[in-house]
């Protein structure tokens, strides 16, 4: 029995990128616990929209059922307003449903990848109580952000076309994940651009 | 003499009657008509539009169609801001239902929750009944594609066709003397384009005071469409086809046999028009 902090209990990695024109967001497939592998199909990320993708590391269980809950308002955002929903304002949703349980908080970090209706690429990070940030260039969360952080500073450059993009995605986001014990098994890349999205599952390491 | 019992929606009259409910019932019978028709491939809603100025910032989408769920649509008559109020109180069921149990709510059990709520109203607290009746258009994998009706005394049926609001009579009459069982969508919206042609105040048709909607299966999902004018226009000359110049009118079929105790209940102070019923 290891002693681990409640975010390490079932590992994670997901990352999100900023393009010419484009967004990127991948997450590793592993669903384990304390070490011991589950499933290896278990998506981070989740189309909320067309072109608005939402990353969840974490506590499984509260990565599904914040997902389910932020379908919930999604999908009344939409019926009321009869449009779709931004992606900065889709992430000041999550922000203010995180807060609401400041003291009782859901064990997990999202990640907010889009293209806003000017086709403007968005990305966000948060921590588990909703403080959001919003870099120029790539967000990093899971069990080993160290890790991934490093691979992103030295291999990031901005305005990368979609292809790119992806390359740079995918080799940050599998170094990464190579590194940390807890994630892995695989991982699923979406690219999303004015046109459409297109995503792609890798097999890396199997361990 | 039964005026005394009007005034509290928790007690019934001598007769049996409860009279608020009967009066929500009138204020809908001023509100401009929805006919809903269930095709074999799909449901077809209609809705004849009350309030039309050239004033109308008609940004907010449709006045009287609602999309509930991606599979269930509704269409309004009565008193608008009561039917907000039950609209979000249905979008917010159905979400629920999803939350709990991962899948898409069954219709009838939609239907329950809004005409529970409604039921609620003519029993407890004292406060008027909502003044509004629904169509609700849906699919779900236990009985595919339903039309049903919802009234303020939270009462709610299935239907192949039927309609509400104003002329409702006749527009009903009409649909028992064409509907058939095996109608298709476009037949179905011909038939809904011919009943709104007999029942509407004007003369003539106009796409600017109609709302159409049909909810259908495109690829194996629910696709729910609001008609756009351009798309009405062309409705109405396809319908305008199939009509081989002056017809007799139709409504002469009138059903008489109005067994509706609403039909019975005297009119006073009902009659005044409200301006926020579409």
């Amino acid at each position: 029995r290891v002693a681990m902090s409640i975010m390490q209990y079932n590992g994670s990695a997901v990352l999100a990128m900023k393009g010419k024109n484009c967004v990127g967001i991948a997450s590793d497939l592993c669903f384990g616990v304390q070490g011991r592998m589950i499933t290896t199909n278990f998506r981070k990320t989740f189309r909320m929209q067309e072109k608005l993708y939402l990353g969840l590391t974490g506590l499984a269980t509260d990565v599904q059922t914040l997902h389910e809950r932020l379908e919930f308002r999604l999908n009344m955002y939409k019926l009321r307003e009869g449009r779709e929903i931004k992606p900065s304002t889709f992430a000041s949703v999550i922000s203010n449903v995180l807060y609401a349980h400041r003291f009782g908080p859901y064990f997990v970090e999202p990640v907010v990848a889009g293209l806003d209706d000017t086709n403007t690429p968005f990305i966000c990070g948060m921590d588990l109580i909703g403080a959001p940030v919003t870099p120029p260039d790539f967000v990093c969360a899971g069990s080993n952000t160290e890790a991934l952080f490093g691979t992103c500073e030295t291999m990031y450059r901005p305005d990368m076309e979609p292809e790119e993009l992806f390359e740079v995605l995918s080799q940050c986001l599998l170094a990464s994940i190579d590194r940390d014990a807890l994630a892995g098994w695989g991982a699923v890349v979406t690219i999303i651009t004015p046109e459409g999205s297109f995503t792609r599952t890798l097999k890396g390491r199997q361990d | 003499m039964a005026r005394r019992y009007d005034s509290r929606t928790t007690i019934f009259s001598p007769e049996g009657r409860l009279y608020q409910v009967e009066y929500a019932m009138e204020a809908i019978s001023h509100a401009g008509a929805a006919v809903g028709i269930l095709a074999t491939d799909g449901v077809v809603l209609a809705a004849e539009k009350k309030v039309i100025s050239k004033l109308l910032e008609s940004s907010k989408g449709a006045e009287k169609m609602y999309k509930i769920d991606h599979h269930i649509a509704a269409a309004v008559a009565g008193i608008t801001s009561d039917a907000n109020i039950l609209i979000n109180y249905a979008r917010l069921s159905a979400q629920r239902h999803t939350l709990s149990f991962r899948e898409l709510i069954p219709v009838e059990e939609l239907l329950t929750h809004v005409a529970n709520l409604k039921q609620g109203y003519t029993q407890f607290g004292g406060l008027r009944p909502f003044g509004v009746s629904f169509l609700f258009a849906g699919y779900d994998k236990h009985h595919k594609f339903q039309l049903y009706e919802s009234d303020p005394s939270g009462n709610f049926g299935g239907w192949k066709a039927t309609a509400i609001g104003a002329n409702n009579q006749s527009a009903i009459s009409i649909l028992k003397q064409d509907y058939k069982d095996d109608i298709t969508l476009q037949e179905a919206l011909l038939l809904a384009m011919k009943v709104m042609s007999k029942t509407m105040d004007s003369t003539t048709l106009n796409a600017e005071k109609l709302e159409f909607a049909t909810l259908r299966l495109v690829e194996g999902e629910v696709e729910h469409k609001i008609f756009k004018e351009k798309e009405l226009v062309e409705l109405i000359k396809a319908y305008q086809a199939t009509v081989p110049g002056a017809q007799p009118d139709e409504s002469a079929g009138l059903d008489s046999q109005n067994t509706d105790s609403s039909a019975r209940f005297h009119p006073c102070d009902t009659r005044r028009r409200y301006s926020s019923i579409a």
